[in-house]
């Protein structure tokens, strides 16, 4: 056995496309990296820069009601690995009583020039897609059509081995051949990775770049095993070639671009975006009906909603709505920095109306949150599960997506961000009502002190922790096992059957 | 004789394994992408359309309002007409913004509303789009990867594979010159990897032209035989690379490893790589920097607008020049501010677009957007197209205001302009339009380019196989 595997090994490490794979391999993921890390540490920069300016915009605000807390995501590090969703999806986002955060409100910051972004970025998992696959089929398409054409094959099996253990033989060593580019370009990239200062790796990033290699092999092993089975059944190298290039012209190339526009659309889910946006509209049509009934009905004459406080500074209002994202906010901002006299004794009424009206708006967004989030899953989250699960057809895709979930780069990995949002804005909520924000003078004047902002709790991303990734990386990473298996089972039985 | 050499070469492909993958291959994405092109574009002209009559209403009602309306309103937002040939190039669409803001408000102030400027708002695409991201298969994909792929499939053992056979001893103990050889085989090749494409394209454009959605004019079809020649140019530059290493190579397994590695490194990577190092280069301030300039100009010029406008008496003419240039160069300095920041970012793409070109699918994709009327420099014909439209619409304003005696001439104030009402109908209209004579000047850098690579890799193809040993 160990001589069979000794000799298979020297048969493929003396070769040109074994010297040629690891030079290419190692070239262009070392000058991705370099180009990547670069990417990366811009984002990064352009992160701070943003925070900085958040935190400054919100100290400059003298009143509650005029501040924007503002949270940013920042880029993942290991997005050189996988991008995946890392620079598409929104990286800001403002918190707030008025509404419950999600995905889809949130904006982006980043580069100047929108027109960059045309051209197309890659990672270094993109890399591997495209170079392993080609390389495992290079391997393998002449383990067994040559050796059938040059007669070794019919030695070999003069002597006492089982079939089974040639194969194994076989296999064990083209993939110990194809493993030592992508160990070495990785091993590279991580050492460049280390030696940046902008990027800091923890125990957890390493256990993740782990899986990333462990995904990976098992990636080239399917693509091993493909070519190996085209060879074992085509018996020609010639053809086997011709076949494996077009294979593999197929599985990377083709078909993942291609299916997503071939498969039928999914219905387009106009009518459960207009019920449920009606329904979202109706909470606010009660949520003003409520509040117009507050104005009339309170000591105060009149019916305006800034109490006519005549004094320095703007005041706006208004509700506003965006049926495509089923968004319906309400805001009402007054920023003064002082009163006339007259304005007094109208002050108390007008911090009890803006304390109503701050329960009653976190309470009407709670409630639109309740229609809006089973809704949105519908309307976009569904539908791109459903395509993700054709992509997955192609070893390719499970590929991509289970090293997305490694990286933490998924869409469930940046949806992590705004379940954090959605947590500060709880406690964002609760330091309103605990310190009686509402009902303060601060909330609209900055005559009497200007609003505290150094109180406010803090808002503290961390990424998920190991496990939860390998959670949501495992099943495809089964799935690329299960592929190898049942490849496997099918190319011992062939090879068992076929005739020397 | 060469036709000899070619017509053997040909039978001897039609029959093979890969003509067969090939053409199955080139056939399913032609037809894909002429099924997706009938599924989005009529959807895409009637949205245009819509926006197209949308703007002329904007200034018939503006005009019927008066001069000043207008001339402070501005034409409104003008849109990009959508290329028919969109099925040959999707050209990074997504990323450029359909539409130029003519009619970009900032302030008013109790008597005074700041003039319309001509605004570029960037596209932003993908911001709450969670679906997986692929490339568009256009003739562009189709052209640039696939056929590229398929012309080294059908090239690699041209040479190679006669040498190892001995079957190209053969044919040399024959008293034809080697370079009949050359040209016999690359010509058998050539028509080998046409069939497939041809049908194919026949097809699409089969799909494509019957159907009632989609209307290709006469200028269409020339464009589509540019791009057809194209293809043809970039086809033969793949297969004289395949036979170049196929004459240097002993064995055509390696000359296969060999031409994959250029095609990976050549065609997938470079492009992508190249740019984000381009790209890399040209990084600018922030977003927010901009605004915060323009709103310090604006401040300047308002802080001695102020100063100056009190001094003089309400209701004279010296009052009312002083609020119409105050108006009029806040409009002028904030136009030029965008203008500035826009062709900064013009600039970046240059030269970012300028190094990708080593890598001769850039080249051929970008010939294929210039020609199918997509892509940057389509854009970039937009950008001028509306440029010229805003300074006819000016001039129109002015010509108007300096036929009526009543005016006093001062544009920027109410009072201080034409107060006829404007016949909506002579108002300019915008209309975009694309000129192929343009897209030729572009394109031919390009062209001359990719003529040269394949004169290049021919040259060296027949310096190789003459020197050959057998």
């Amino acid at each position: 056995m160990m001589t069979l595997i000794r000799r298979e090994l020297l048969d493929n490490l003396m070769t040109f496309r074994f010297a040629a794979a690891t030079f290419i391999t190692l070239l262009l993921v070392v000058a991705n990296t370099f180009v990547l890390i670069i990417d990366y540490e811009r984002r990064l920069a352009s992160h701070n820069d943003a925070v900085k300016m958040h935190q400054r915009q919100l100290q400059e605000k003298i009143t509650y009601s005029a501040g924007e807390v503002r949270v940013d995501r920042p880029p993942n590090p290991l997005s050189i690995f996988n991008v995946g969703f890392d620079k598409r999806l929104g990286n800001e986002i403002e918190v707030s009583h008025k509404l419950v955060p999600s995905l889809w409100d949130a904006g982006m910051h980043g580069s100047d020039n929108p027109f960059m972004d045309m051209f197309a970025s890659m990672d270094i998992v993109f890399i591997f897609e495209v170079i392993l696959s080609l390389f495992a089929l290079i391997f393998a398409y002449n383990a067994f059509a040559g050796e059938y054409e040059s007669g070794t094959l019919r030695l070999v099996l003069t002597h006492p081995i089982g079939r089974g253990k040639i194969l194994v033989a076989k296999y064990l060593s083209a993939m110990l051949c194809l493993i030592v580019p992508l160990l070495m370009s990785l091993l590279l990239s991580i050492i460049l990775l280390t030696t940046s200062t902008s990027i800091s790796l923890n125990s957890d990033d390493f256990l993740r770049i782990g899986g990333i290699i462990l995904t990976s092999v098992a990636y080239l092993s399917v693509f091993y095993l493909i070519g190996l089975l085209i060879s074992a059944a085509t018996r020609r190298t010639s053809t086997a070639l011709m076949l494996s290039m077009f294979v593999w012209g197929f599985l990377v190339l083709v078909y993942p671009n291609v299916i997503l526009t071939v498969i039928p659309r999914p219905e387009s889910p106009d009518a459960l975006r207009t019920s449920a946006f009606n329904r979202i509209e109706n909470i606010w049509e009660t949520f003003d009906r409520e509040r117009k009934h507050y104005l009339a009905t309170d000591d105060f004459p009149g019916e305006d909603w800034g109490y006519e406080l005549r004094g320095w500074g703007w005041r706006s209002e208004g509700f506003r709505d965006y049926p495509r994202i089923l968004l319906y906010t309400y805001r009402s901002v007054m920023d003064f920095e002082g009163f006339g006299e007259k304005d007094e004794p109208k002050m108390p009424h007008a911090q009890k109306h803006f304390g109503f009206l701050g329960a009653q708006t976190i309470d009407a967004a709670d409630r639109t949150w309740l229609i809006r989030k089973p809704a949105l899953e519908e309307i976009f989250i569904q539908p791109a599960n459903m395509e993700r699960v054709w992509l997955k057809l192609s070893p390719v895709g499970v590929y991509d997506a289970a090293t997305q979930a490694w990286a933490g780069t998924d869409l469930l990995g940046i949806r992590d961000f705004f379940h954090a949002a959605r947590q500060y804005r709880q406690s964002l909520t609760n330091f309103f009502y605990d310190h009686k924000v509402f009902e303060s003078r601060q909330w609209f004047s900055g005559d009497k002190g200007a609003a505290d902002w150094s109180g406010l709790p803090q808002f503290a991303f961390q990424r998920d922790d190991i496990n939860t990734n390998a959670k949501r990386a495992l099943p495809d990473v089964f799935l690329l096992l299960m592929l190898n298996v049942v490849l496997f089972i099918v190319i011992f039985l062939i090879f068992v059957k076929s005739e020397v | 004789m060469i036709w000899h050499i070619a017509k053997r070469e040909l039978s001897n492909n039609l029959n093979s394994l890969r003509f067969a993958l090939a053409t199955v291959l080139l056939l399913g994405l032609m037809l894909t992408n002429a099924v997706v092109h009938l599924r989005e574009h009529p959807e895409r002209v009637k949205r245009y359309r819509e926006n197209v009559s949308n703007h002329q209403n904007h200034i018939a009602a503006h005009a019927s309002n008066g001069l000043y309306d207008l001339a402070q309103e501005g034409p409104g937002n003008l849109y990009k007409k959508p290329s028919d040939l969109r099925f040959c190039a999707e050209g990074g669409e997504a990323f450029m913004s359909d539409r130029a803001q003519a009619g970009y408000h900032r302030w008013s102030t109790g008597t005074l509303k700041s003039f319309w400027i001509l605004a570029y708002p960037s596209a932003t695409p993908n911001r709450d789009n969670v679906r997986p991201e692929v490339t568009k298969v256009d003739w562009g994909f189709i052209i640039g990867y696939v056929l590229s792929l398929v012309a080294l499939l059908f090239t690699f053992d041209s040479i190679s594979g006669e040498r190892e056979r001995g079957t190209l001893r053969l044919t040399l103990s024959n008293p034809i010159p080697r370079h009949t050889v050359l040209i016999g085989k690359f010509l058998g090749a050539f028509i080998s990897v046409s069939i497939p494409f041809i049908l194919a394209v026949l097809v699409n454009l089969l799909v494509i032209s019957t159907s009632s959605g989609v209307h290709l004019d006469a200028e269409a079809w020339g464009r589509l035989g540019i791009i057809f020649f194209v293809a043809v140019l970039y086809t033969g530059l793949f297969l004289a690379l395949g036979m170049l290493v196929s004459a240097r190579v002993q064995r055509s397994a390696v000359s296969l490893v060999i031409l994959l590695l250029v095609w990976v490194v050549f065609v997938v990577f470079m492009p992508s790589t190249l740019a984000s190092i381009a790209g890399r280069s040209t990084s600018s301030g922030p977003t927010y920097d901009f605004s915060e300039r323009s709103w310090k100009l604006h401040e300047e010029l308002s802080s001695d607008y102020y100063s100056s406008h009190y001094k003089e008496p309400e209701g004279s003419t010296k009052r009312i020049e002083i609020d119409g240039a105050y108006v009029t160069k806040d409009a002028e300095q904030q136009e030029r501010l965008h203008a500035e920041r826009l062709n900064r970012r013009i600039a970046e793409v240059h030269r970012a677009r300028t190094i990708t070109r080593i890598s001769p699918v850039t080249i051929v994709q970008n010939l294929i957007e210039s020609f199918a009327g997509t892509g940057f420099e389509r854009h970039l014909q937009f950008l001028e197209n509306v440029q010229t439209y805003a300074r006819e619409f000016r001039t129109f304003i002015v010509d108007t205001d300096s036929a009526d005696p009543e005016s006093l001439h001062i544009f920027g104030v109410r009072t201080g302009m034409s107060q006829e009402p404007v016949n909506p109908e002579a108002v300019p209209k915008f209309e975009d339009t694309l000129n192929l004579s343009r897209d030729f000047n572009t394109a031919a850098t390009e062209l001359l380019l990719l003529t040269l690579f394949v004169l290049v890799l021919l040259s060296g193809a027949y310096l190789a196989f003459v020197r050959v040993e057998v």
